[in-house]
This record gives C-alpha cells, structure tokens and sequence, in this order.
C-alpha cells in the first residue's frame, strides 16, 4: 500500500507507538489521584505538555488537552466566544475555507440560548488567498472572535494569521487559528503570530489518533464545553487520555527536530509529483503553486497538492487508485462519507462539476520517491479510464447499439 | 471468471449481500457500492433500517468487511430526487399510481453503477435482484428472464431498463430462492444473513403515501365522489388519496348495500368516479413508452403474449395490437380487476419478457 494522504491522518511514527505502548503500561494510575500511581500519570501528562508547549512556542499552562481537532476547534471558538457574547460582542468572522470543524462550531454559536449571533465570511481569491481588504472592513466594534487557519487543509495554502490577528486585536477582538494542518508541515511559532487561540491534533503530526490540544493564551477565560470535573484547570473536565498524551509529546519532538530537513525532502517530492501529474492533459492544481509572489500569502506547506483533472470526478480516480492500493483523498476525509464537491474548491469559484473533479495527495514522512513514481505510472491510465467511462453515452454498450429507446427514436 | 474484477451493487439487505457472497467465493475481485439515494441524516427513517438509508450503507459496508472487499459509496440523491421521487410525486398529482421501482431501476440503478464499473476497470456488474439474464445467441444483448423462485422474481420491475446495458450485468441469485439465499447468509455469517425484507417504498419509509405526496405539492384537486352515472356520494380530500381499484374510504351503495371501488380519477375535475366490483373489470388496457427488453421490436402483429399488470399477479394470456409511435392497446382474454394507470404493463413469452410500458388507460 502506498500512503499519500497525510492529511487526513499522518501514520503514527515508531517511537510514538512505542511510547504509547509503553505508556499503557508505565502508567496505569489516573492524573488525578493522589497515590503514587496517580502522580506517576500526572507527571508523565505533564511532562508531554512541556513538550507540546515548546513545539508551538508558548507556555505550558497555555496549553489544554483535548480529544483531537474538532474538538478543539469548538473548545477554543466556543469557549471565547461565550465570555466576549456577555460583554455584547456577538459577531464572528471566519471565511468558507475552513475546516467543517471550524464552521461547524461558527454556526453553534447562541443556539439553545436565543443570542443572535452573525456570522461573515471573508472573500476569497480564486488562488485561495482571504481578501484582506475585505477581512479589514468586515471586523467591527461588535465582532467577537475572527477564527481563520493558518494552512488550509485541502489546498495547503498559509496565510497570513499574524496581519489577521492584528487586524482583530486594533478591533478588540480575539484570534483564533486552526493549526491542524499547519503543526509539523512549517515552525509554528504561536507566540510571535500573536493568536489569542489555536488548535492542533496530534494525529496529524506523527501522533496517536484521538488526542490534540488548545493553546489559549494566558489570562483569557476558557469556560468548559463538557462540566463535571476539574482536569486541565477547569477548561476541560474528564480523564486525560494518558497514553494518547504522552505519544502525542513524543511526536511533537520528533516534528520539531526533523522539521527543516522534512520540509526540504517533501519539497523536493511535492516538484516531482506536480511534474508527473502535468503530464497527464487537463490537470491543474490549485492554491498557491510554484508562483514567486503574487498574491498576499505565503505561499504553501510542502507536500499538499490539490489536483483536478478535467472530465474525470475525482471521487472515481481516489477508488481507481484505492484499488491498486494507493490510498488519496478526494477532499475533507470528514465529508468523503458521502461525496460532497470539495467545499474549499466551491469557495475558488468552481461550479460543482469542477470542484468534483479536485483530488488531493499529500505527502509526510512514510513517503518516498519510489511511492510517486509509481503513482505516476499508473494514475495517466486511471484518469484515462474514469474519462472514457464517464463520457460515454451508455457504458458498455459499444456505442454502436441501437438502444431499447433509440429504437423508437 | 477468476480474477475477474466485478462491480456488485449493495444495498445492505441479505440478497445483495449474498451475491457478493457468491462471486466472492467464485474467485471474482469484487468491488461493492451503495448508492446513496435520499438524505434521511438524523431522522427515524435513518434508524429504522430501510432500503438505501444510512443504517443499510452501514450493514452492506459491514458485509464487505466480513468478505474483504472495498466498498464504496455514490451519492446519487440529486438524480433520485429529479428522476424517481419528483415523478412519483407528479404521477400522483395526474391521478395515477406510479411504480418508483421500476423507475429506479430504470434511470439508476443500472445506468450510473456501470459507469462507475467501467471507470474502476470492472467489465461487469452484479445486483441481487431476482431475475435470469440468458445470452441464446443472437446479438449481445441478453433476454430477461423470469428468476428460478416465482415468489420473489422481480424481472417484472427491470423491464426498462435499456436492453443493452444487460449485456454487462450479471444477476447472480437467479436460479436461487430466497430460503438458499438466507442459508448461503447464514453460512457465511453475514451480518444482514435474518434482515427482513423491506415492504415499504424505500424513500417513504412510514408507508404514508399520501402525507408524503401533500408534503412534496402533489396532492390532487379536491373534489366529488361520483358514481358511473356522475351522482353526487360525498366530497373528498384530494385526487391523490385514491387509487384505482381501491375500496376505502369510497361511500357504500346506500340501496343495495353494495360495495363499491374506485374505477377512475379525473385528475383536472377532481372526480373520483366509482362503480360496484364487475365495473373495474378491464378487456383493454392502453400501454404506452413502450420498449423491447431485447432490443428488437417484434415483427409479426398482434402479439400473442402474457402481460403482467402487477408485482406477483400472474401473466394474463393477451394480444398485444401493432403500436402506434410508442403506443398500443392489449387485448386481455379473460378482464383484468383494478387496472391503475401509472403501473407498468410487462409482456412475457413464457418467462421470457418481451417488453412493456406503462399503462395509460
């Protein structure tokens, strides 16, 4: 099998693996008991948000485990948003890139409660970029939290979050980023980008699924999603994830320290991956590319392509690939349940057909130059094939057939 | 063939499952898929376990994990809601009773699952329905045949489906019956192996036809009851309420005591008129849309075959007039009961279909 959505999950590195093994079994007590046990767990939770704390640049009491992304996105938007919805602020401003997560916790706001809350989406460039000018005008007096991601989850755009976050601050609003698929792909400094909030998950970054964490930033109220016990200082009650913990500190060492050469492999892997697929006819890619400068971005992480080749849905070119074992997405693996056009295409300005045609690979530390070759072997003759299907006036029939209707044609 | 890679169209129920089964222990590299058909996220319909429903994508996607094979999902709620429930909603309105499976089968369930088959490099697909493809030489396009188990044959709802995309389907329980089909289940311990068999229209999963129709802006001009002589029974509700044949909610005959039924709705008066049991009887049923199953309009006229006015009635010995354009009159030797526009009408010679349409009078 070869591995090329690292996007949707990144494979838990070795050593990962090991520690969370070892874990299991080195610390069987909970976080919260006063026994020797208890305290052994304990230590071992904290050791890791050290490490968590040191890979985003802040401080440890700065950071809140969670269960993975999602719901750290909501943890984080949710929690800010109901401190600054008291003080009258009730206006959110995110743009229609953003992770369903991210969205998703957007629209929740004030429900059950009877708050009008109102939500504005930033324009986008058809490169994928927020228009700024327009970002500027849309964050007033009463906008409570601007929630915008730092790399974009399909097309692997960065952006710009430090502008965004001053642009909230001279506002009196808050900033929160989506760090999911920024965290190991670039040095994430959340400090100097001057977020108020950010989220990251751990399996995305070489770690162990169902972990991730919140940076809020000190001195800012972080009110519960879940109540009923004191963990993580109040901010999220319930047993800490042990095991899941300390494999994601773990990971967290590993991305920072292999993180430059990383980036300079995958670069490298990303130029001749993008040259296999231009040899196929009607393929573009999409987000920022190899362009020097342009727009207001910068630029992309290495290893996100977001591809589309024209004629041929990407939902049938992932199974083609499925099928010889390689395994790519056709978008947000969350909505890839049932196939919806790529929602991030949509907001570029693609009709639904083009945005169904967007086929995503990304690259991580299992792949190899080998594994895009021999995507480049095949993939040509599956595109090929899904085109033929897919343009044909009745498959199978040979074209040449009169058909039951044409015969009373 | 081994090794032969196939499509096999899931719809999370025991008989599609076991012919995944089958071709699986044949040596086929199956590929299964679900079409997704309606969006019931979150309602009852999405527990209760119907046809096409998220719980049936999770039982045929269990059943693909137990045999090891991928398995996808096409999501198709966008053509099911223009070709089969929009049309089920404006046959109703018009007055007639519509068959949305044969609908289905015509304008989907073939027609996108060997696009798909093609796109994934299969050279076949396989459904579950009770039905046998026969190639006895001529042509490539294969004769539809009635299945193995009279009880469940459905070749009665394949009808139209476009003769010439047979040519690359494979129906694998047709020579099975249903008590074989749970057994072989059973044997490979599949998890839908006692599942029972759904009843209900797949996208009105309560059975409330009419509610469904009102909710979707087909219900039928309110109106009178009338009899054959255009008396005045009673008002009622909605053209939609009522189909052909049907005894409920029509006022008994006052003088005689008699029963009476509904003969047929005027969808743009309103009129629903009724009549006692012998007035429903019908000697000559007008068909139209047409098609030859085999792909060749038959030549000699009139046609002496059976013609099946419904799901599990019996083929009833007829003459089948020459058509005009995609129309033509069927000549019934012994009166049919209950005649509904809106159901297909199926020619059989033997269990052979010839071909069919819909009846339009």
């Amino acid at each position: 099998m070869i591995y090329l959505d690292h996007n949707a999950t990144t494979p838990a590195r070795p050593e990962v693996v090991e520690a969370v093994t070892r874990a299991a079994i080195d610390y069987p007590g909970n976080p919260s008991s006063v026994h020797t046990a208890g305290r052994r767990a304990r230590e071992a939770v904290e050791q890791a948000r050290a490490q968590v704390a040191v890979f985003l640049g802040v401080t440890r009491e700065e950071i809140v485990f969670t269960s993975g992304g999602t719901e750290g996105d909501h943890l984080a938007i949710r929690g800010l948003c109901a401190g600054a919805g008291a003080r009258g602020r009730r206006g959110v401003v995110t743009s229609p890139l953003e992770h369903p997560a991210v969205l998703g916790a957007v629209q929740a706001l004030g429900q059950g409660t009877g708050e009008p809350w109102s939500v504005t989406s930033s324009r986008v460039t058809a490169l994928g970029d927020i228009d700024l000018a327009h970002l500027e005008s849309a964050v007033g007096d009463d906008t409570a939290l601007v929630t915008l991601a730092l790399v974009n989850h399909e097309i692997g755009n960065v952006y710009p979050v430090a502008r965004y976050a001053a642009i909230a601050r001279a506002r009196g609003a808050v900033m929160h980023t989506d760090a999911v698929q920024a965290a190991g792909k670039l040095a994430v400094d959340l400090s100097a980008l001057g977020v108020d909030a950010a989220t990251i998950s751990a399996h995305k970054i070489g770690g162990p699924h169902g972990v991730g964490a919140v940076f809020v930033r000190r001195g800012l109220d972080l009110p519960p999603l879940l109540v009923g016990g004191h963990q993580e200082r109040e901010r999220r009650p319930g047993t800490e994830n042990v095991p899941g913990i300390v494999g994601f500190g773990v990971a967290c060492d590993l991305a920072r320290a292999g993180l430059s050469t990383e980036c300079v492999r995958l670069e490298r892997l990303r130029r001749d991956l993008v040259a296999a697929l231009a040899s196929i006819a009607g393929t573009r890619i999409w987000g920022w590319g190899d362009e020097p400068s342009g727009g207001q971005g910068q630029g992309r992480v290495p290893g996100t392509v977001m591809v589309s080749f024209a004629g041929a849905p990407g939902q049938l070119v992932a199974i083609g690939l499925d099928l010889e074992g390689i395994c790519v997405s056709t978008g947000a693996a969350c909505t890839s349940g049932s196939v919806q056009p790529s929602a991030v295409l949509r907001a570029l300005g693609l009709g639904p057909e083009e945005a169904g045609q967007g086929l995503r690979i990304s690259l991580g530390w299992t792949s190899t130059a080998a594994d895009i070759r021999h995507l480049g072997e095949i993939l040509p003759a599956i595109v090929e094939r899904v085109r033929a299907a897919v343009s044909e006036p009745q498959p199978f029939s040979g074209g040449a057939r009169p058909t039951a209707e044409e015969a009373w044609s | 063939m081994k090794g032969e890679r196939i499509v096999v169209a899931m719809s999370g129920g025991v008989d599609s499952s076991t012919a995944a089964a089958l071709l699986v222990d044949a040596g086929y590299e199956v590929v299964g898929v679900t079409l997704k058909l309606t969006d019931a996220t979150g309602t009852s319909a999405s527990i209760g376990g119907r046809c096409c429903g998220p719980r049936d994508i999770e039982d045929a996607r269990a059943t693909a994990a137990l045999l090891g094979f991928p398995h996808y999902v096409l999501d198709e709620t966008a053509t099911f809601k223009h070709a089969v429930i929009d049309d089920f909603v404006a046959e109703h309105a018009a007055g007639r009773t519509p068959n949305p499976c044969v609908r289905c089968n015509e304008k989907l369930k073939f027609g996108p699952l060997l696009r798909f088959a093609r796109a994934v490099g299969a050279r076949r697909l396989a459904t579950g329905h009770y039905a046998r493809l026969v190639r006895d030489g001529e042509g490539p396009i294969p004769a539809l045949l009635r299945a193995q188990d009279r009880d469940k044959d459905q070749s009665y709802f394949l009808f139209g489906v476009p003769a010439a995309l047979f040519t690359a389907v494979a129906f694998p329980l047709g020579e099975t019956t249903k008590d074989q089909v749970r057994h072989i289940a059973r044997r490979f311990g599949l998890p839908n192996a006692d599942k029972p068999d759904s009843q209900q229209i797949c996208f009105v999963p309560d059975g409330d036809h009419k509610a469904f129709v009102e909710a979707r802006g087909g219900a039928g001009r309110p109106g009178d009851i009338v009899d054959e002589n255009g008396a005045r029974l009673a008002d009622h509700r909605g053209t939609h309420r009522f189909t052909v044949g049907q005894r409920r909610g029509v006022p008994i005959d006052a003088g005689d005591l008699q029963r009476r039924f509904v003969l047929r709705i005027e969808a743009a008066t309103g009129r629903v008129i009724v009549g006692p049991r012998e007035a429903l009887q019908t000697h000559v049923l007008q068909v139209s849309d047409l098609r030859w199953t085999s792909g060749r309009v038959p030549e000699a006229w009139p046609l002496r075959c059976g013609v099946q006015i419904r799901h599990r009635a019996a083929a009833a010995p007829a003459w089948v007039a020459a058509p005009v354009g995609s129309n033509c009159a069927v000549n019934l030797d012994t009166p049919a009961l209950g005649v509904a526009p809106g159901q297909a009408a199926v020619f059989y010679d033997g269990d052979r279909v010839v071909g069919g349409g819909w009846i339009s009078g």
